[in-house]
Order: structure tokens, then C-alpha cells, then sequence
């Protein structure tokens, strides 16, 4: 078999294939062309991270056989890799077709090889579908020159045709087998060269077809998407964060980073696939009582999110408040400002995995997100709107709504249900999962937390005891127990004496120590904050707030439910010290005799602390990047 | 009523200046003999300018809760002390909602004003021009936030020849600092808009210090050294929010512009931006030949900044004085350059006090006089003479002050070089109006128009 592998090869790397390739070459001119896999293309493929990869939909899972004989599944292969898959069978001779995909294969393994970084991020799978013929041992021996390189190739076929099928079927990959007249099999397949591309959240991010199919540009998809891991976004489009980076302005040397408004450009992501991915870490979204997921109902809802004529006066979007950029909160406020700067409590939860959450708000007064809508859109403090009523006929009004809830409710109107749901229906898609801890706690992929990382951990769940609060699941984590707590935050607020003096930041590195009467008289009175006592008028849920997640947490500060605590340094200090001791004090909450190294070693800015780390690593740049990728809305 | 009626022989102006240890003597400008009569001395040097005696003053005004019909409003008070009506208000006009009514600029032609709301966005354009005593409504500007590609809360509305430069506070991405410079034709319609330099776009700018944090606030215009100056405050949630809560929000205290941007006024390019911690407000630029130089004042380390032209030609920042007691927080405010660029009022919110710098040293001001207006002042206009000097106190809704004595008023005094003198006074919350701002000076004579009002002399008020 591998003698007649070479040749293969050979021939489509070599003129002879040029028939194959491009029929527009007139007689006039010297052919040129080759495959296409391996020739010129009529322009240089994009550099890596210029361009995004929406995800086209989830990779398919199947039962398959390693070159070994062991009974794997896609999935378990996939899982925290960058994967680029190949359908081909052994004995195919067309040379456009799988000896063009092997070829292909062999150069993007060549030139990843060459980069140190790429090894472990990527693999290469090249799967049979003429399991008869092709036995664990016939795909050993075809890949036995390429699968001890790096990044590592890996030769599959399936148990039986039965396992197959479904495969097959999940990649759209048509297989027929090419007969005689009498009915024979002649041994050869009639399909089309599909090679995909899979991240590590094990979504298609593209698909290749022979004409399509050029080194260049899957090394640099490749590449992109490693980058997008890596949470690096593309060069001079970096996103996450506040646009105008403050973080050091306590010192009089902190240095501007602002970037640009606008940067804020790019294609629409394909939410509904990325709901109904799968993602590392993560549960399938809950199913909404008669709210399923259409993308007519979520491009509706993020129409609604971003637009501003949803406030009264027209100043005040969703989006203000659970800002893309920002973790889906705001990091400059520690609590929220409403319609006309009026004075809202708490601090604006983040929006990352809220389909998952089983009550909404830091006080969790509402238990569904239709319902939860209604709330900011008519509070006096939030968007303002006078009545139900009066968003309902406003949008009616738009001509830009014209026929966009009729499409998507199936001929309703917009009413106080479609409302609710539409933009329900958007804030479900925003997971986000797939980070470095999923891929090594639930991918087991040993690399993708470091050392002090891991060290981290195993503080959380061990000496911290975090995870009490901040659930890890078997087969996921959402890092809540979707529960309340009182940590003595809203206890201290509440009963605390505001101190006479106070030190005001009024430039960089420059404070200002200013008696509170200096503003006194220009200062409404501190509204009060009884938590979720306010809803159950239960004495004992006196200042108890929901846990939030942890997912995303290191783009979400500032922390607690009214944006006291500026940093997690601050917050793993605060819970280090035990709370603050109150009648009603959560007996979870304790000292936990944590030491500086444990906490933070302010040794360096680089050199975060154990239990930081971790934290800080608990995002996914692929979900955030998902939501932001849908900008900008249009407004008015 | 007043009988300081006619504007008197200019060198007698400061006559008594060195009683208070000032040198002031009149300087004539080339402006100065150009136009030789009255009006307020901060508008864009674009702009036609009064001749005579200005007959009115345009307050944009807050609507408040609780006062009146709670709407923004364009109030006209009549100041014509030959006027029957000096002193009063003598029109009214609601615009509508409340929506952060700041700053006014009237166009080049100086036919119509506009006036812009901070939280809403909506510009509202007055016609002066058809009856001076009435504004009237022109047009409403509703989609700046969408023509402009997302700029939030227009301030400064500055004239340029047939065209207006707008400069914005905030964004529609997350309501923080960053922003751009807008620019309109004067009959209102969009033109481009100019994003202020960040780090990652600075758009060919110098970043001379530490910072380049995209925030804008004012503009003034040096047409003769090709220049336009910009300053930085804060966003949308910061101008918004309850001053005492802002004061306690660590975040939200590091949203504060420190940052002074150098354009060419020809290309709108960013050419260098420049360290002024603390947020830089109000710029007024000197009026004189040789004179390259604006001041600028800033509200959170209340100090005054020159921005100047060195010998290179090179555009420089430098602190030169402290304003009052920067530790208690005074807040300067509005600032306003006399013609012959000696003197420099400057009005501190937090006090309530207005206070004259001599700034004949432009890099050493003196403060030579300093009085109290009232429980708060924010904004102070002077007649191009400086005999007039008008004042008003609000600064914004969710700052002002909620308690105290004396809050929401226009005050106009006279100036005699030694001292402030009481004219009179309208109490904005009694007279149902609500909060006053900006000021904008107003004259039939601009238009050729006879003033409807006016008392004969020899008649009404013999000397």
C-alpha cells in the first residue's frame, strides 16, 4: 500500500494534474495551473487574524476506530484542538480528490511544524469512509510516514457502515458507491472533497472543497482561529475591555490605552449556531417554555437590545447598561446610572450564560427572562418607559419593526409577550465556555492550564472552598448555586457610618482628600439596599445576594452586587478576612487563612497569584467575541 | 434701573485698576478698533458681532421637576437698560422634554442659535434673527447620535465659517469619555465627524505625554495660526449621575479627561495631544495679533492651564496658577478672557464665587479680585467692553446643588475695573423657569432692526 501512497502524492504535486485544475487558461498562454491545492491562487490569502470564521454549525460526534483499533469518538479527539478533518479512502485515485486532501494535509503539517507554538493547538484527521476495505491497520500504514509528526495526523476509519452513516450525514458528506450495470461495486465512491475545519468548541468554522482548498488559507484559518484562543483578537481590533483602559491610574506614571470607537465593526455572528453548539464546559441552553430558538427571534431580540428608542427619551439601550466590550456589564461603574442619570442601586449583572440562570437579578425577584425584560424597560431609575402600553405602541410606530415580530411570531404583533421573548431569546445565546480551565478540566487537556493555574485550582477547591458557592459540575461548570448569600457587603453598606473623609481620585496618581460635606449639598441621600429581603420580607434574607457566576469573571469587574470591590485581588482578600461579621452572616463564609502567596504575590504584575489565575483564566474569548461580532446596531 | 447706559470712552475703563495693584492700561487691539463696540468676548472670532449695546440675553435653560412645565427652555431677559423692559424676561420659549440643556453657539451669520441637549442629544436650532425679542423654533436636530456614527451629547457649538463644529461628551457604545468633534452646515445638515485621537487612532497626532484618552468637551478656533484647540471632560454616565454617588464610584473617578488636543483647523487633523490633568473645560483663546496662546481651566485640580505656541511653533501645555483652594474642591467653571487679554474671570461652582485673574503674564496670573455670586455660578458672559458681566448657576442636573440658599438665578452686575456692582437679578425657580446656563447675547441693531422697547432718554430718564 504505501508504495503506491507515494505516487499518489507525487502526481498531484506534479504538472500532470493540470487538467485537473483551471479549464479557463486559453491555448495561447503557457499552462500554469495545478491542483489547486497546491498552485496559485489569483491573490494572497488573508493574514491570519484580519478576518473572523463565524461558525457554521456544531461538529457531528461519531464512534470511530484509532490506526490502533481503539474505539474513540470524534468528540474525545477533538476536544481542545484546533482540527482540521479530512473524508477520504485509501484507494481513491482521483487526483482532485482524496490524494489532493492527504497532499494538502501533508504541506499544512509541514509548515505548522515549523511553528513551535502551533503543535499541541492542532491536530489533523483524515477519516474513511469505506470502512470494508479500510481496517485500522490499512490506515496505519497509510499514514505511517506522517503520523509521528508534529502537529500530529491521526488516520481513522469506522467500525462498520452503521457507525458511518450518521457521520456522514452530520457533515453533509454525500458518499455513493460507483457501480457496474449488473450492480457490482466497482470499489470506488462518487463524492465530493470536503475537508473542515473545527474549533476547539467543536464548531465548523469552514468548510474546503477542492477549488478551495490551498494551504495558505487553511494554515491561515488555522492560524486565526488559534489567535481567537488565545483571546488575542486580530491585530488593531482588540475589543474586550473598556475602550478607554484605566486600569494603573492610581499612579501618577499610569499611560492612556484608549482604543478606538471605531473599532467596533464586523459580521454578524450566527447566534442561533452558537446556542446550539457545544461548547466545553457548558450545558445545552434550557429549553424556554413556548420560546423556542429561531433566528428570527434572536435577530429581533438584539435589534431590541441595542436599540435606544427602547427608554423613554430615547437615550438608553439594553446595551448601556450590559455593555459587549465591557463582559456584558459596565466596568465603570460600580453601580448602574439610568434615564436622565438617575441613581440605580446595584451593580449591572453580567449577561454571559444567563439562559442558565434559575432567577434573575442580584435579589432574584424574577424567574424568567420574559419576564425579567419588563423590568429594567419600566423602572423609573432604568429605561423609564411610562407603561407597557407605550413601548408596545412605539414600536409599532418604527417602520424599521415593519413585519419583524409578525416573521418571527408567527403573525403576532409586538405585545408584552414577543417583547419579552425576542430579547429573551437574543440573551440566551450569549454562552460562553470553551476556556482554558474547560479544556483542561473537562477536555483533560494537561497543557492548557499552567503550573500556578492548576496550583489555583486546587485552592478554589480546596482551602478557599469557592466552589461551595461556585458550583463545578461533572460535566459542566456554571460556577453558581444560583442561590443567596449574605457576605456582609450590603450589611456594612446599609449600617455603616459613612466616614468624614474620603480620598477622591481626581487625576492620575493625584488624590484628593475631601471632607464629605464638600458635596454634600449636591448629593442625594444613599438609597438603602435590604437585598433579597425586599422580595421575600423575610427577616433572614436580610442583605443576601445571589452568587454570580464566575465565568468571564476577570471581564466583569467591578465585583459584588453593588461594585465595592474593584479588583479579585480585592475580592479574594474580602472573603480571606471572613466577610464581614453580621447577625445574618453566611456560616459559609469564614476566615480562610490564605496567605499572600496564596492570594496574590505582588511580586510582579505578571505573575498572578494561584487563586487569581484561575479566575482570571475562566473566560472564553470564543462566546464574547460570538456576542460582539453581531455589532454594531444600527440606532437612532 | 440702571443708568449705566452708555458705553463710556474706552480709556477710562480700567482707570482705577491700580487701586487693586493692577497695571491694566487699555490696550487697543486691531478687533477691538474693528468693531469698537459690545459684546461678549468668547464667541468664535468668525462670528458678526454686536454693534452697541447688547439688547438681550439668551439663557438655555434645565427643565425641572417641580418647576413650571419642567421642559428646557430658551428664556430671553432683556438688558437694555433703555429698555422698558430691562431687567425682566421678556419671552419664554419650551423646547420639550428635558434633555441636559448645556451650551449654545449661534452660527457665523449669527442668524440663528443652537442649543444642545447632553442627555438627549437633540440640537435645537433658534432663528434670532426674524425678532430678536422671540426666538423662535427652526429646527430639531433628533439623529445626531446616528448621523454621527454614534457621538453622544453635543456640547459646544462653534461657528466656522458656514458651518458649525460640534463637539460631543460621550458615545453610544458604553456612554463613557471617548467622542468626536461633529461638524453641520448651518442650514443643519451633517458633514463628517472627526474622532478625538486615541491610542490606537491617533490619526497622525504627537502623543507629547502620557495620554490620549479620546474625550472632548470644548473648541476654540486660532483661524490665524491655523489652529483649533480642544478640551476633555467626561461621559455620558459621569455628567449624568448624582455628583455625590460619581464622588464615590472609584471607577467612574478615573472617567475624567487629561487631555488637551492641537488640531489644524484646516485639515480637522489631530496634530498633537497634550497632558492637562483633571479635566480641562472652557478654552478662550487671547484675541491680540501676536497673542498664541488659550487658557484653559480645570475643574477636578483647579488650576489655570495655558496653552501656548512656543518659540518653535511648537504647541505647549503648562499649569500657571491654582484657582481658590484646590484641596475644597472649588470646581472652576466658566472662564472669560477680557478683549484686550488682561483679565480672566473665572467662576468657581463649588463656592459659588467668581473670581479676576490678571493675566497680562500669561504664564504668571494674579487673581486681583474675587467675589461671591451665590450658593453656586457656573456660567459668566461679558460684554466685548467688559462693564457687563452676567452670571448664572447651574451646571448640571445631577450636580447642582439640592440644598442651600440663593441656587438658580441670572445676575447681572456691572464691572468698573475695581468692583462688581449688583444689577439686578431673576430667580429661575420663582419665576417658574428652571435652571439657567449658557448665555448668548442678543441685538436688533445685528439685524437692522429698531428695538421695539426702547425708552427715549431725553424723555423716560434725563441724566
Amino acid at each position: 500500500m504505501r508504495s503506491l501512497f507515494i505516487p499518489i502524492f507525487a502526481l498531484a504535486a506534479s504538472p500532470a494534474a493540470a487538467h485537473l485544475g483551471d479549464e479557463r487558461a486559453s491555448p495561447d498562454e503557457p499552462p500554469q495551473v495545478q491542483a489547486p491545492g497546491e498552485g496559485l491562487f489569483h491573490y494572497s490569502a488573508p493574514p491570519p487574524g484580519t478576518y473572523s470564521l463565524p461558525p457554521l454549525k456544531p461538529a457531528g460526534n461519531g464512534a470511530v476506530l484509532t490506526s490502533e483499533g481503539v474505539r474513540t469518538s470524534l468528540h474525545d479527539l477533538y476536544r481542545g484542538k484546533i482540527v482540521l478533518l479530512s473524508l477520504i479512502y485509501t484507494s481513491c485515485s482521483d487526483a482532485s480528490g482524496c490524494p489532493l486532501a492527504s497532499a494538502v494535509l501533508r504541506q499544512v503539517q509541514r509548515r505548522l511544524g515549523l511553528e513551535a507554538e502551533t503543535g499541541d493547538k492542532v491536530m489533523l484527521l483524515s477519516l474513511s469512509f469505506d470502512p470494508q476495505r479500510d481496517r485500522p491497520e490499512v490506515m496505519r500504514r497509510y499514514g505511517a510516514a506522517f503520523a509521528g509528526n508534529t502537529p500530529k495526523w491521526r488516520f481513522l476509519t469506522a467500525g462498520s457502515e452503521s457507525d458511518l452513516a450518521p457521520i456522514l450525514a452530520n457533515y453533509g458528506q454525500s458518499v455513493i458507491k460507483e457501480r457496474d450495470t449488473q450492480g457490482n461495486f466497482l470499489g470506488t465512491f462518487s463524492h465530493v472533497l470536503r475537508v473542515f475545519l473545527i474549533d476547539a468548541a467543536l464548531r465548523v468554522r469552514n468548510i474546503y472543497s477542492a477549488s478551495f482548498l490551498h494551504v495558505d488559507t487553511l494554515v491561515n484559518d488555522v492560524k486565526t482561529l488559534m489567535l481567537e484562543q488565545a483571546g488575542s483578537p486580530p491585530p488593531g481590533r482588540r475589543l474586550q475591555g473598556a475602550g478607554d483602559e484605566k486600569s494603573g491610574y492610581e499612579s501618577p506614571a499610569y499611560r492612556t490605552r484608549s482604543r478606538s470607537l471605531q473599532n467596533r465593526t464586523g459580521r454578524r455572528a450566527d447566534l442561533l449556531a452558537h446556542a446550539n453548539a457545544p461548547i466545553l464546559g457548558l450545558p445545552a441552553v434550557p429549553a424556554a417554555a413556548d420560546n423556542a430558538l429561531t433566528s428570527a427571534k434572536i435577530a429581533l431580540g438584539r435589534k431590541l437590545f441595542f436599540d435606544r428608542r427602547l427608554s423613554h427619551n430615547n437615550t438608553f439601550s439594553c446595551a448601556m447598561c450590559h455593555i459587549p466590550e465591557q463582559g456584558f456589564t459596565s466596568n465603570e461603574l460600580a453601580t448602574a446610572v439610568g434615564v436622565e442619570g438617575r441613581t440605580v442601586r446595584r451593580n449591572s449583572p453580567s449577561l454571559y450564560n444567563v439562559a442558565y440562570m434559575r432567577s434573575l437579578f442580584h435579589d432574584g425577584r424574577e424567574t424568567t427572562l420574559e419576564h425579567q425584560v419588563w423590568g429594567p424597560l419600566l423602572a423609573r431609575n432604568e429605561m423609564a418607559n411610562p407603561s407597557i402600553g407605550f413601548v408596545i405602541e412605539k414600536l409599532k410606530r418604527m417602520p424599521d419593526y415593519d413585519g419583524l415580530f409578525e416573521r418571527a411570531f408567527a403573525g403576532r404583533v409586538a405585545s408584552v409577550e414577543s417583547v419579552g421573548m425576542a430579547i429573551a431569546s437574543y440573551e440566551r445565546t450569549l454562552r460562553s465556555g470553551g476556556s482554558a480551565f474547560d479544556r483542561w478540566h473537562y477536555g483533560k487537556d494537561q497543557q492548557a492550564l499552567s503550573d500556578r493555574e492548576r496550583r489555583g485550582f486546587a485552592l478554589f477547591t480546596g482551602k478557599a472552598r469557592c466552589n461551595v458557592c461556585h458550583l463545578i459540575d461533572k460535566e459542566f461548570a456554571l460556577f453558581t448555586d444560583n442561590r443567596f448569600h449574605n457576605t456582609g457587603i450590603g450589611y456594612a453598606a446599609a449600617t455603616g457610618k459613612a466616614s468624614g473623609q474620603r480620598d477622591v481620585l481626581i487625576a492620575p496618581g493625584l488624590y484628593l482628600e475631601l471632607d464629605a460635606d464638600v458635596v454634600a449639598d449636591a448629593s442625594e441621600p444613599r438609597p438603602s439596599d435590604l437585598g433579597r429581603y425586599e422580595i421575600t420580607q423575610d427577616p433572614a434574607d436580610r442583605w443576601k445576594y445571589k452568587t454570580p457566576s464566575l465565568r468571564n469573571v476577570a471581564l466583569t469587574a467591578p465585583y459584588m452586587h453593588d461594585g465595592s470591590l474593584r479588583a479579585l485581588r480585592d475580592v479574594v482578600e474580602y472573603y480571606n478576612r471572613g466577610g464581614i461579621p453580621n447577625e445574618g452572616l453566611d456560616p459559609l463564609i469564614r476566615p480562610l487563612t490564605l496567605s499572600h502567596g496564596e492570594i496574590d504575590v505582588r511580586r510582579t504584575h505578571r505573575r498572578r497569584a494561584e487563586l487569581i489565575r484561575v479566575s482570571r483564566r475562566r473566560g472564553s474569548g470564543a462566546g464574547f467575541r460570538c456576542a460582539v461580532v453581531g455589532l454594531p446596531f444600527e440606532e437612532r | 434701573m440702571s443708568t449705566c447706559i452708555n458705553i463710556r470712552p474706552l480709556s477710562s475703563r480700567f482707570s482705577t485698576t491700580a487701586a487693586v495693584g493692577l497695571s491694566i492700561a487699555l490696550v487697543f487691539t486691531a478687533t477691538w478698533n474693528t468693531h469698537a463696540l459690545a459684546d461678549e468676548t468668547c464667541m468664535s472670532p468668525y462670528m458678526a458681532k454686536i454693534v452697541g449695546q447688547e439688547d438681550y440675553v439668551y439663557v438655555w435653560t434645565l427643565g425641572t421637576v417641580g418647576v413650571g412645565d419642567e421642559q428646557d427652555k430658551l428664556v430671553t431677559v432683556d438688558v437694555n437698560p433703555n429698555s422698558s423692559n430691562y431687567g425682566r424676561v421678556v419671552h419664554s420659549l419650551s423646547v420639550g422634554g428635558r434633555n441636559e440643556a448645556h451650551h449654545s453657539g449661534f452660527t457665523d451669520d449669527r442668524r440663528f442659535l443652537w442649543a444642545a441637549g447632553l442627555d438627549t442629544s437633540k440640537i435645537f436650532i433658534f432663528d434670532v434673527h426674524s425678532d430678536p425679542a422671540k426666538p423662535k423654533l427652526y429646527k430639531v436636530i433628533t439623529d445626531f447620535v446616528a448621523q454621527s456614527g454614534g457621538v453622544v451629547g453635543p456640547h459646544t457649538t462653534y461657528a466656522l465659517p458656514g458651518r458649525m463644529m460640534i463637539t460631543g461628551l460621550s458615545n453610544n457604545q458604553d456612554h463613557g469619555g471617548r467622542t468626536g468633534l461633529v461638524e453641520y452646515t448651518n442650514e443643519g445638515d451633517y458633514i463628517v465627524t472627526h474622532w478625538m485621537p486615541t491610542d490606537d487612532k491617533l490619526g497622525g497626532a504627537k502623543k507629547s505625554g502620557q495620554f490620549a484618552d479620546g474625550y472632548g468637551y470644548d473648541i476654540r478656533a486660532l483661524p490665524r495660526r491655523n489652529v483649533m484647540i480642544t478640551s476633555s471632560f467626561t461621559g455620558w454616565n459621569n455628567y449624568m449621575m448624582d455628583l455625590g454617588k460619581l464622588m464615590g464610584d472609584a471607577e467612574a473617578m478615573k472617567r475624567f479627561g487629561n487631555t488637551v488636543v492641537v488640531w489644524d483647523l484646516h485639515t480637522r487633523k489631530p496634530k498633537k495631544v497634550l497632558d492637562v490633568p483633571g479635566s480641562p473645560l472652557e478654552i478662550r483663546c487671547a484675541w491680540g495679533s501676536f497673542h498664541n496662546y488659550c487658557f484653559t481651566t480645570t475643574a477636578l485640580t483647579s488650576k489655570i492651564w495655558l496653552i501656548y505656541e512656543d518659540d518653535n511653533g511648537d504647541w505647549q501645555a503648562k499649569d500657571v496658577a491654582d484657582i481658590g483652594d484646590p484641596k475644597q474642591l472649588p470646581l472652576p467653571v466658566d472662564i472669560s478672557i477680557s478683549a484686550d487679554d488682561k483679565t480672566l474671570w473665572v467662576d468657581t461652582w463649588n463656592d459659588g464665587k467668581t473670581r479676576l485673574f490678571d493675566i497680562s503674564d500669561p504664564f504668571a496670573p494674579k487673581q486681583v479680585y474675587e467675589q461671591r455670586i451665590g450658593g453656586q455660578v457656573n456660567m459668566l458672559s461679558q460684554s466685548w467692553d467688559g462693564k457687563r458681566v452676567y452670571f448664572t448657576s447651574s451646571l448640571l442636573a445631577n450636580w447642582d446643588k439640592k440644598e442651600g440658599e440663593d441656587l438658580q438665578f441670572f445676575k447681572a452686575y456691572r464691572w468698573d475695573g475695581k468692583a462688581l456692582t449688583h444689577a439686578f437679578s431673576i430667580d429661575f425657580t420663582a419665576e417658574d423657569l428652571g435652571r439657567p446656563h449658557q448665555m448668548r447675547f442678543g441685538s436688533h441693531a445685528l439685524y437692522g432692526q429698531a428695538h421695539p422697547s426702547l425708552i427715549t432718554r431725553t424723555a423716560a430718564q434725563p441724566h
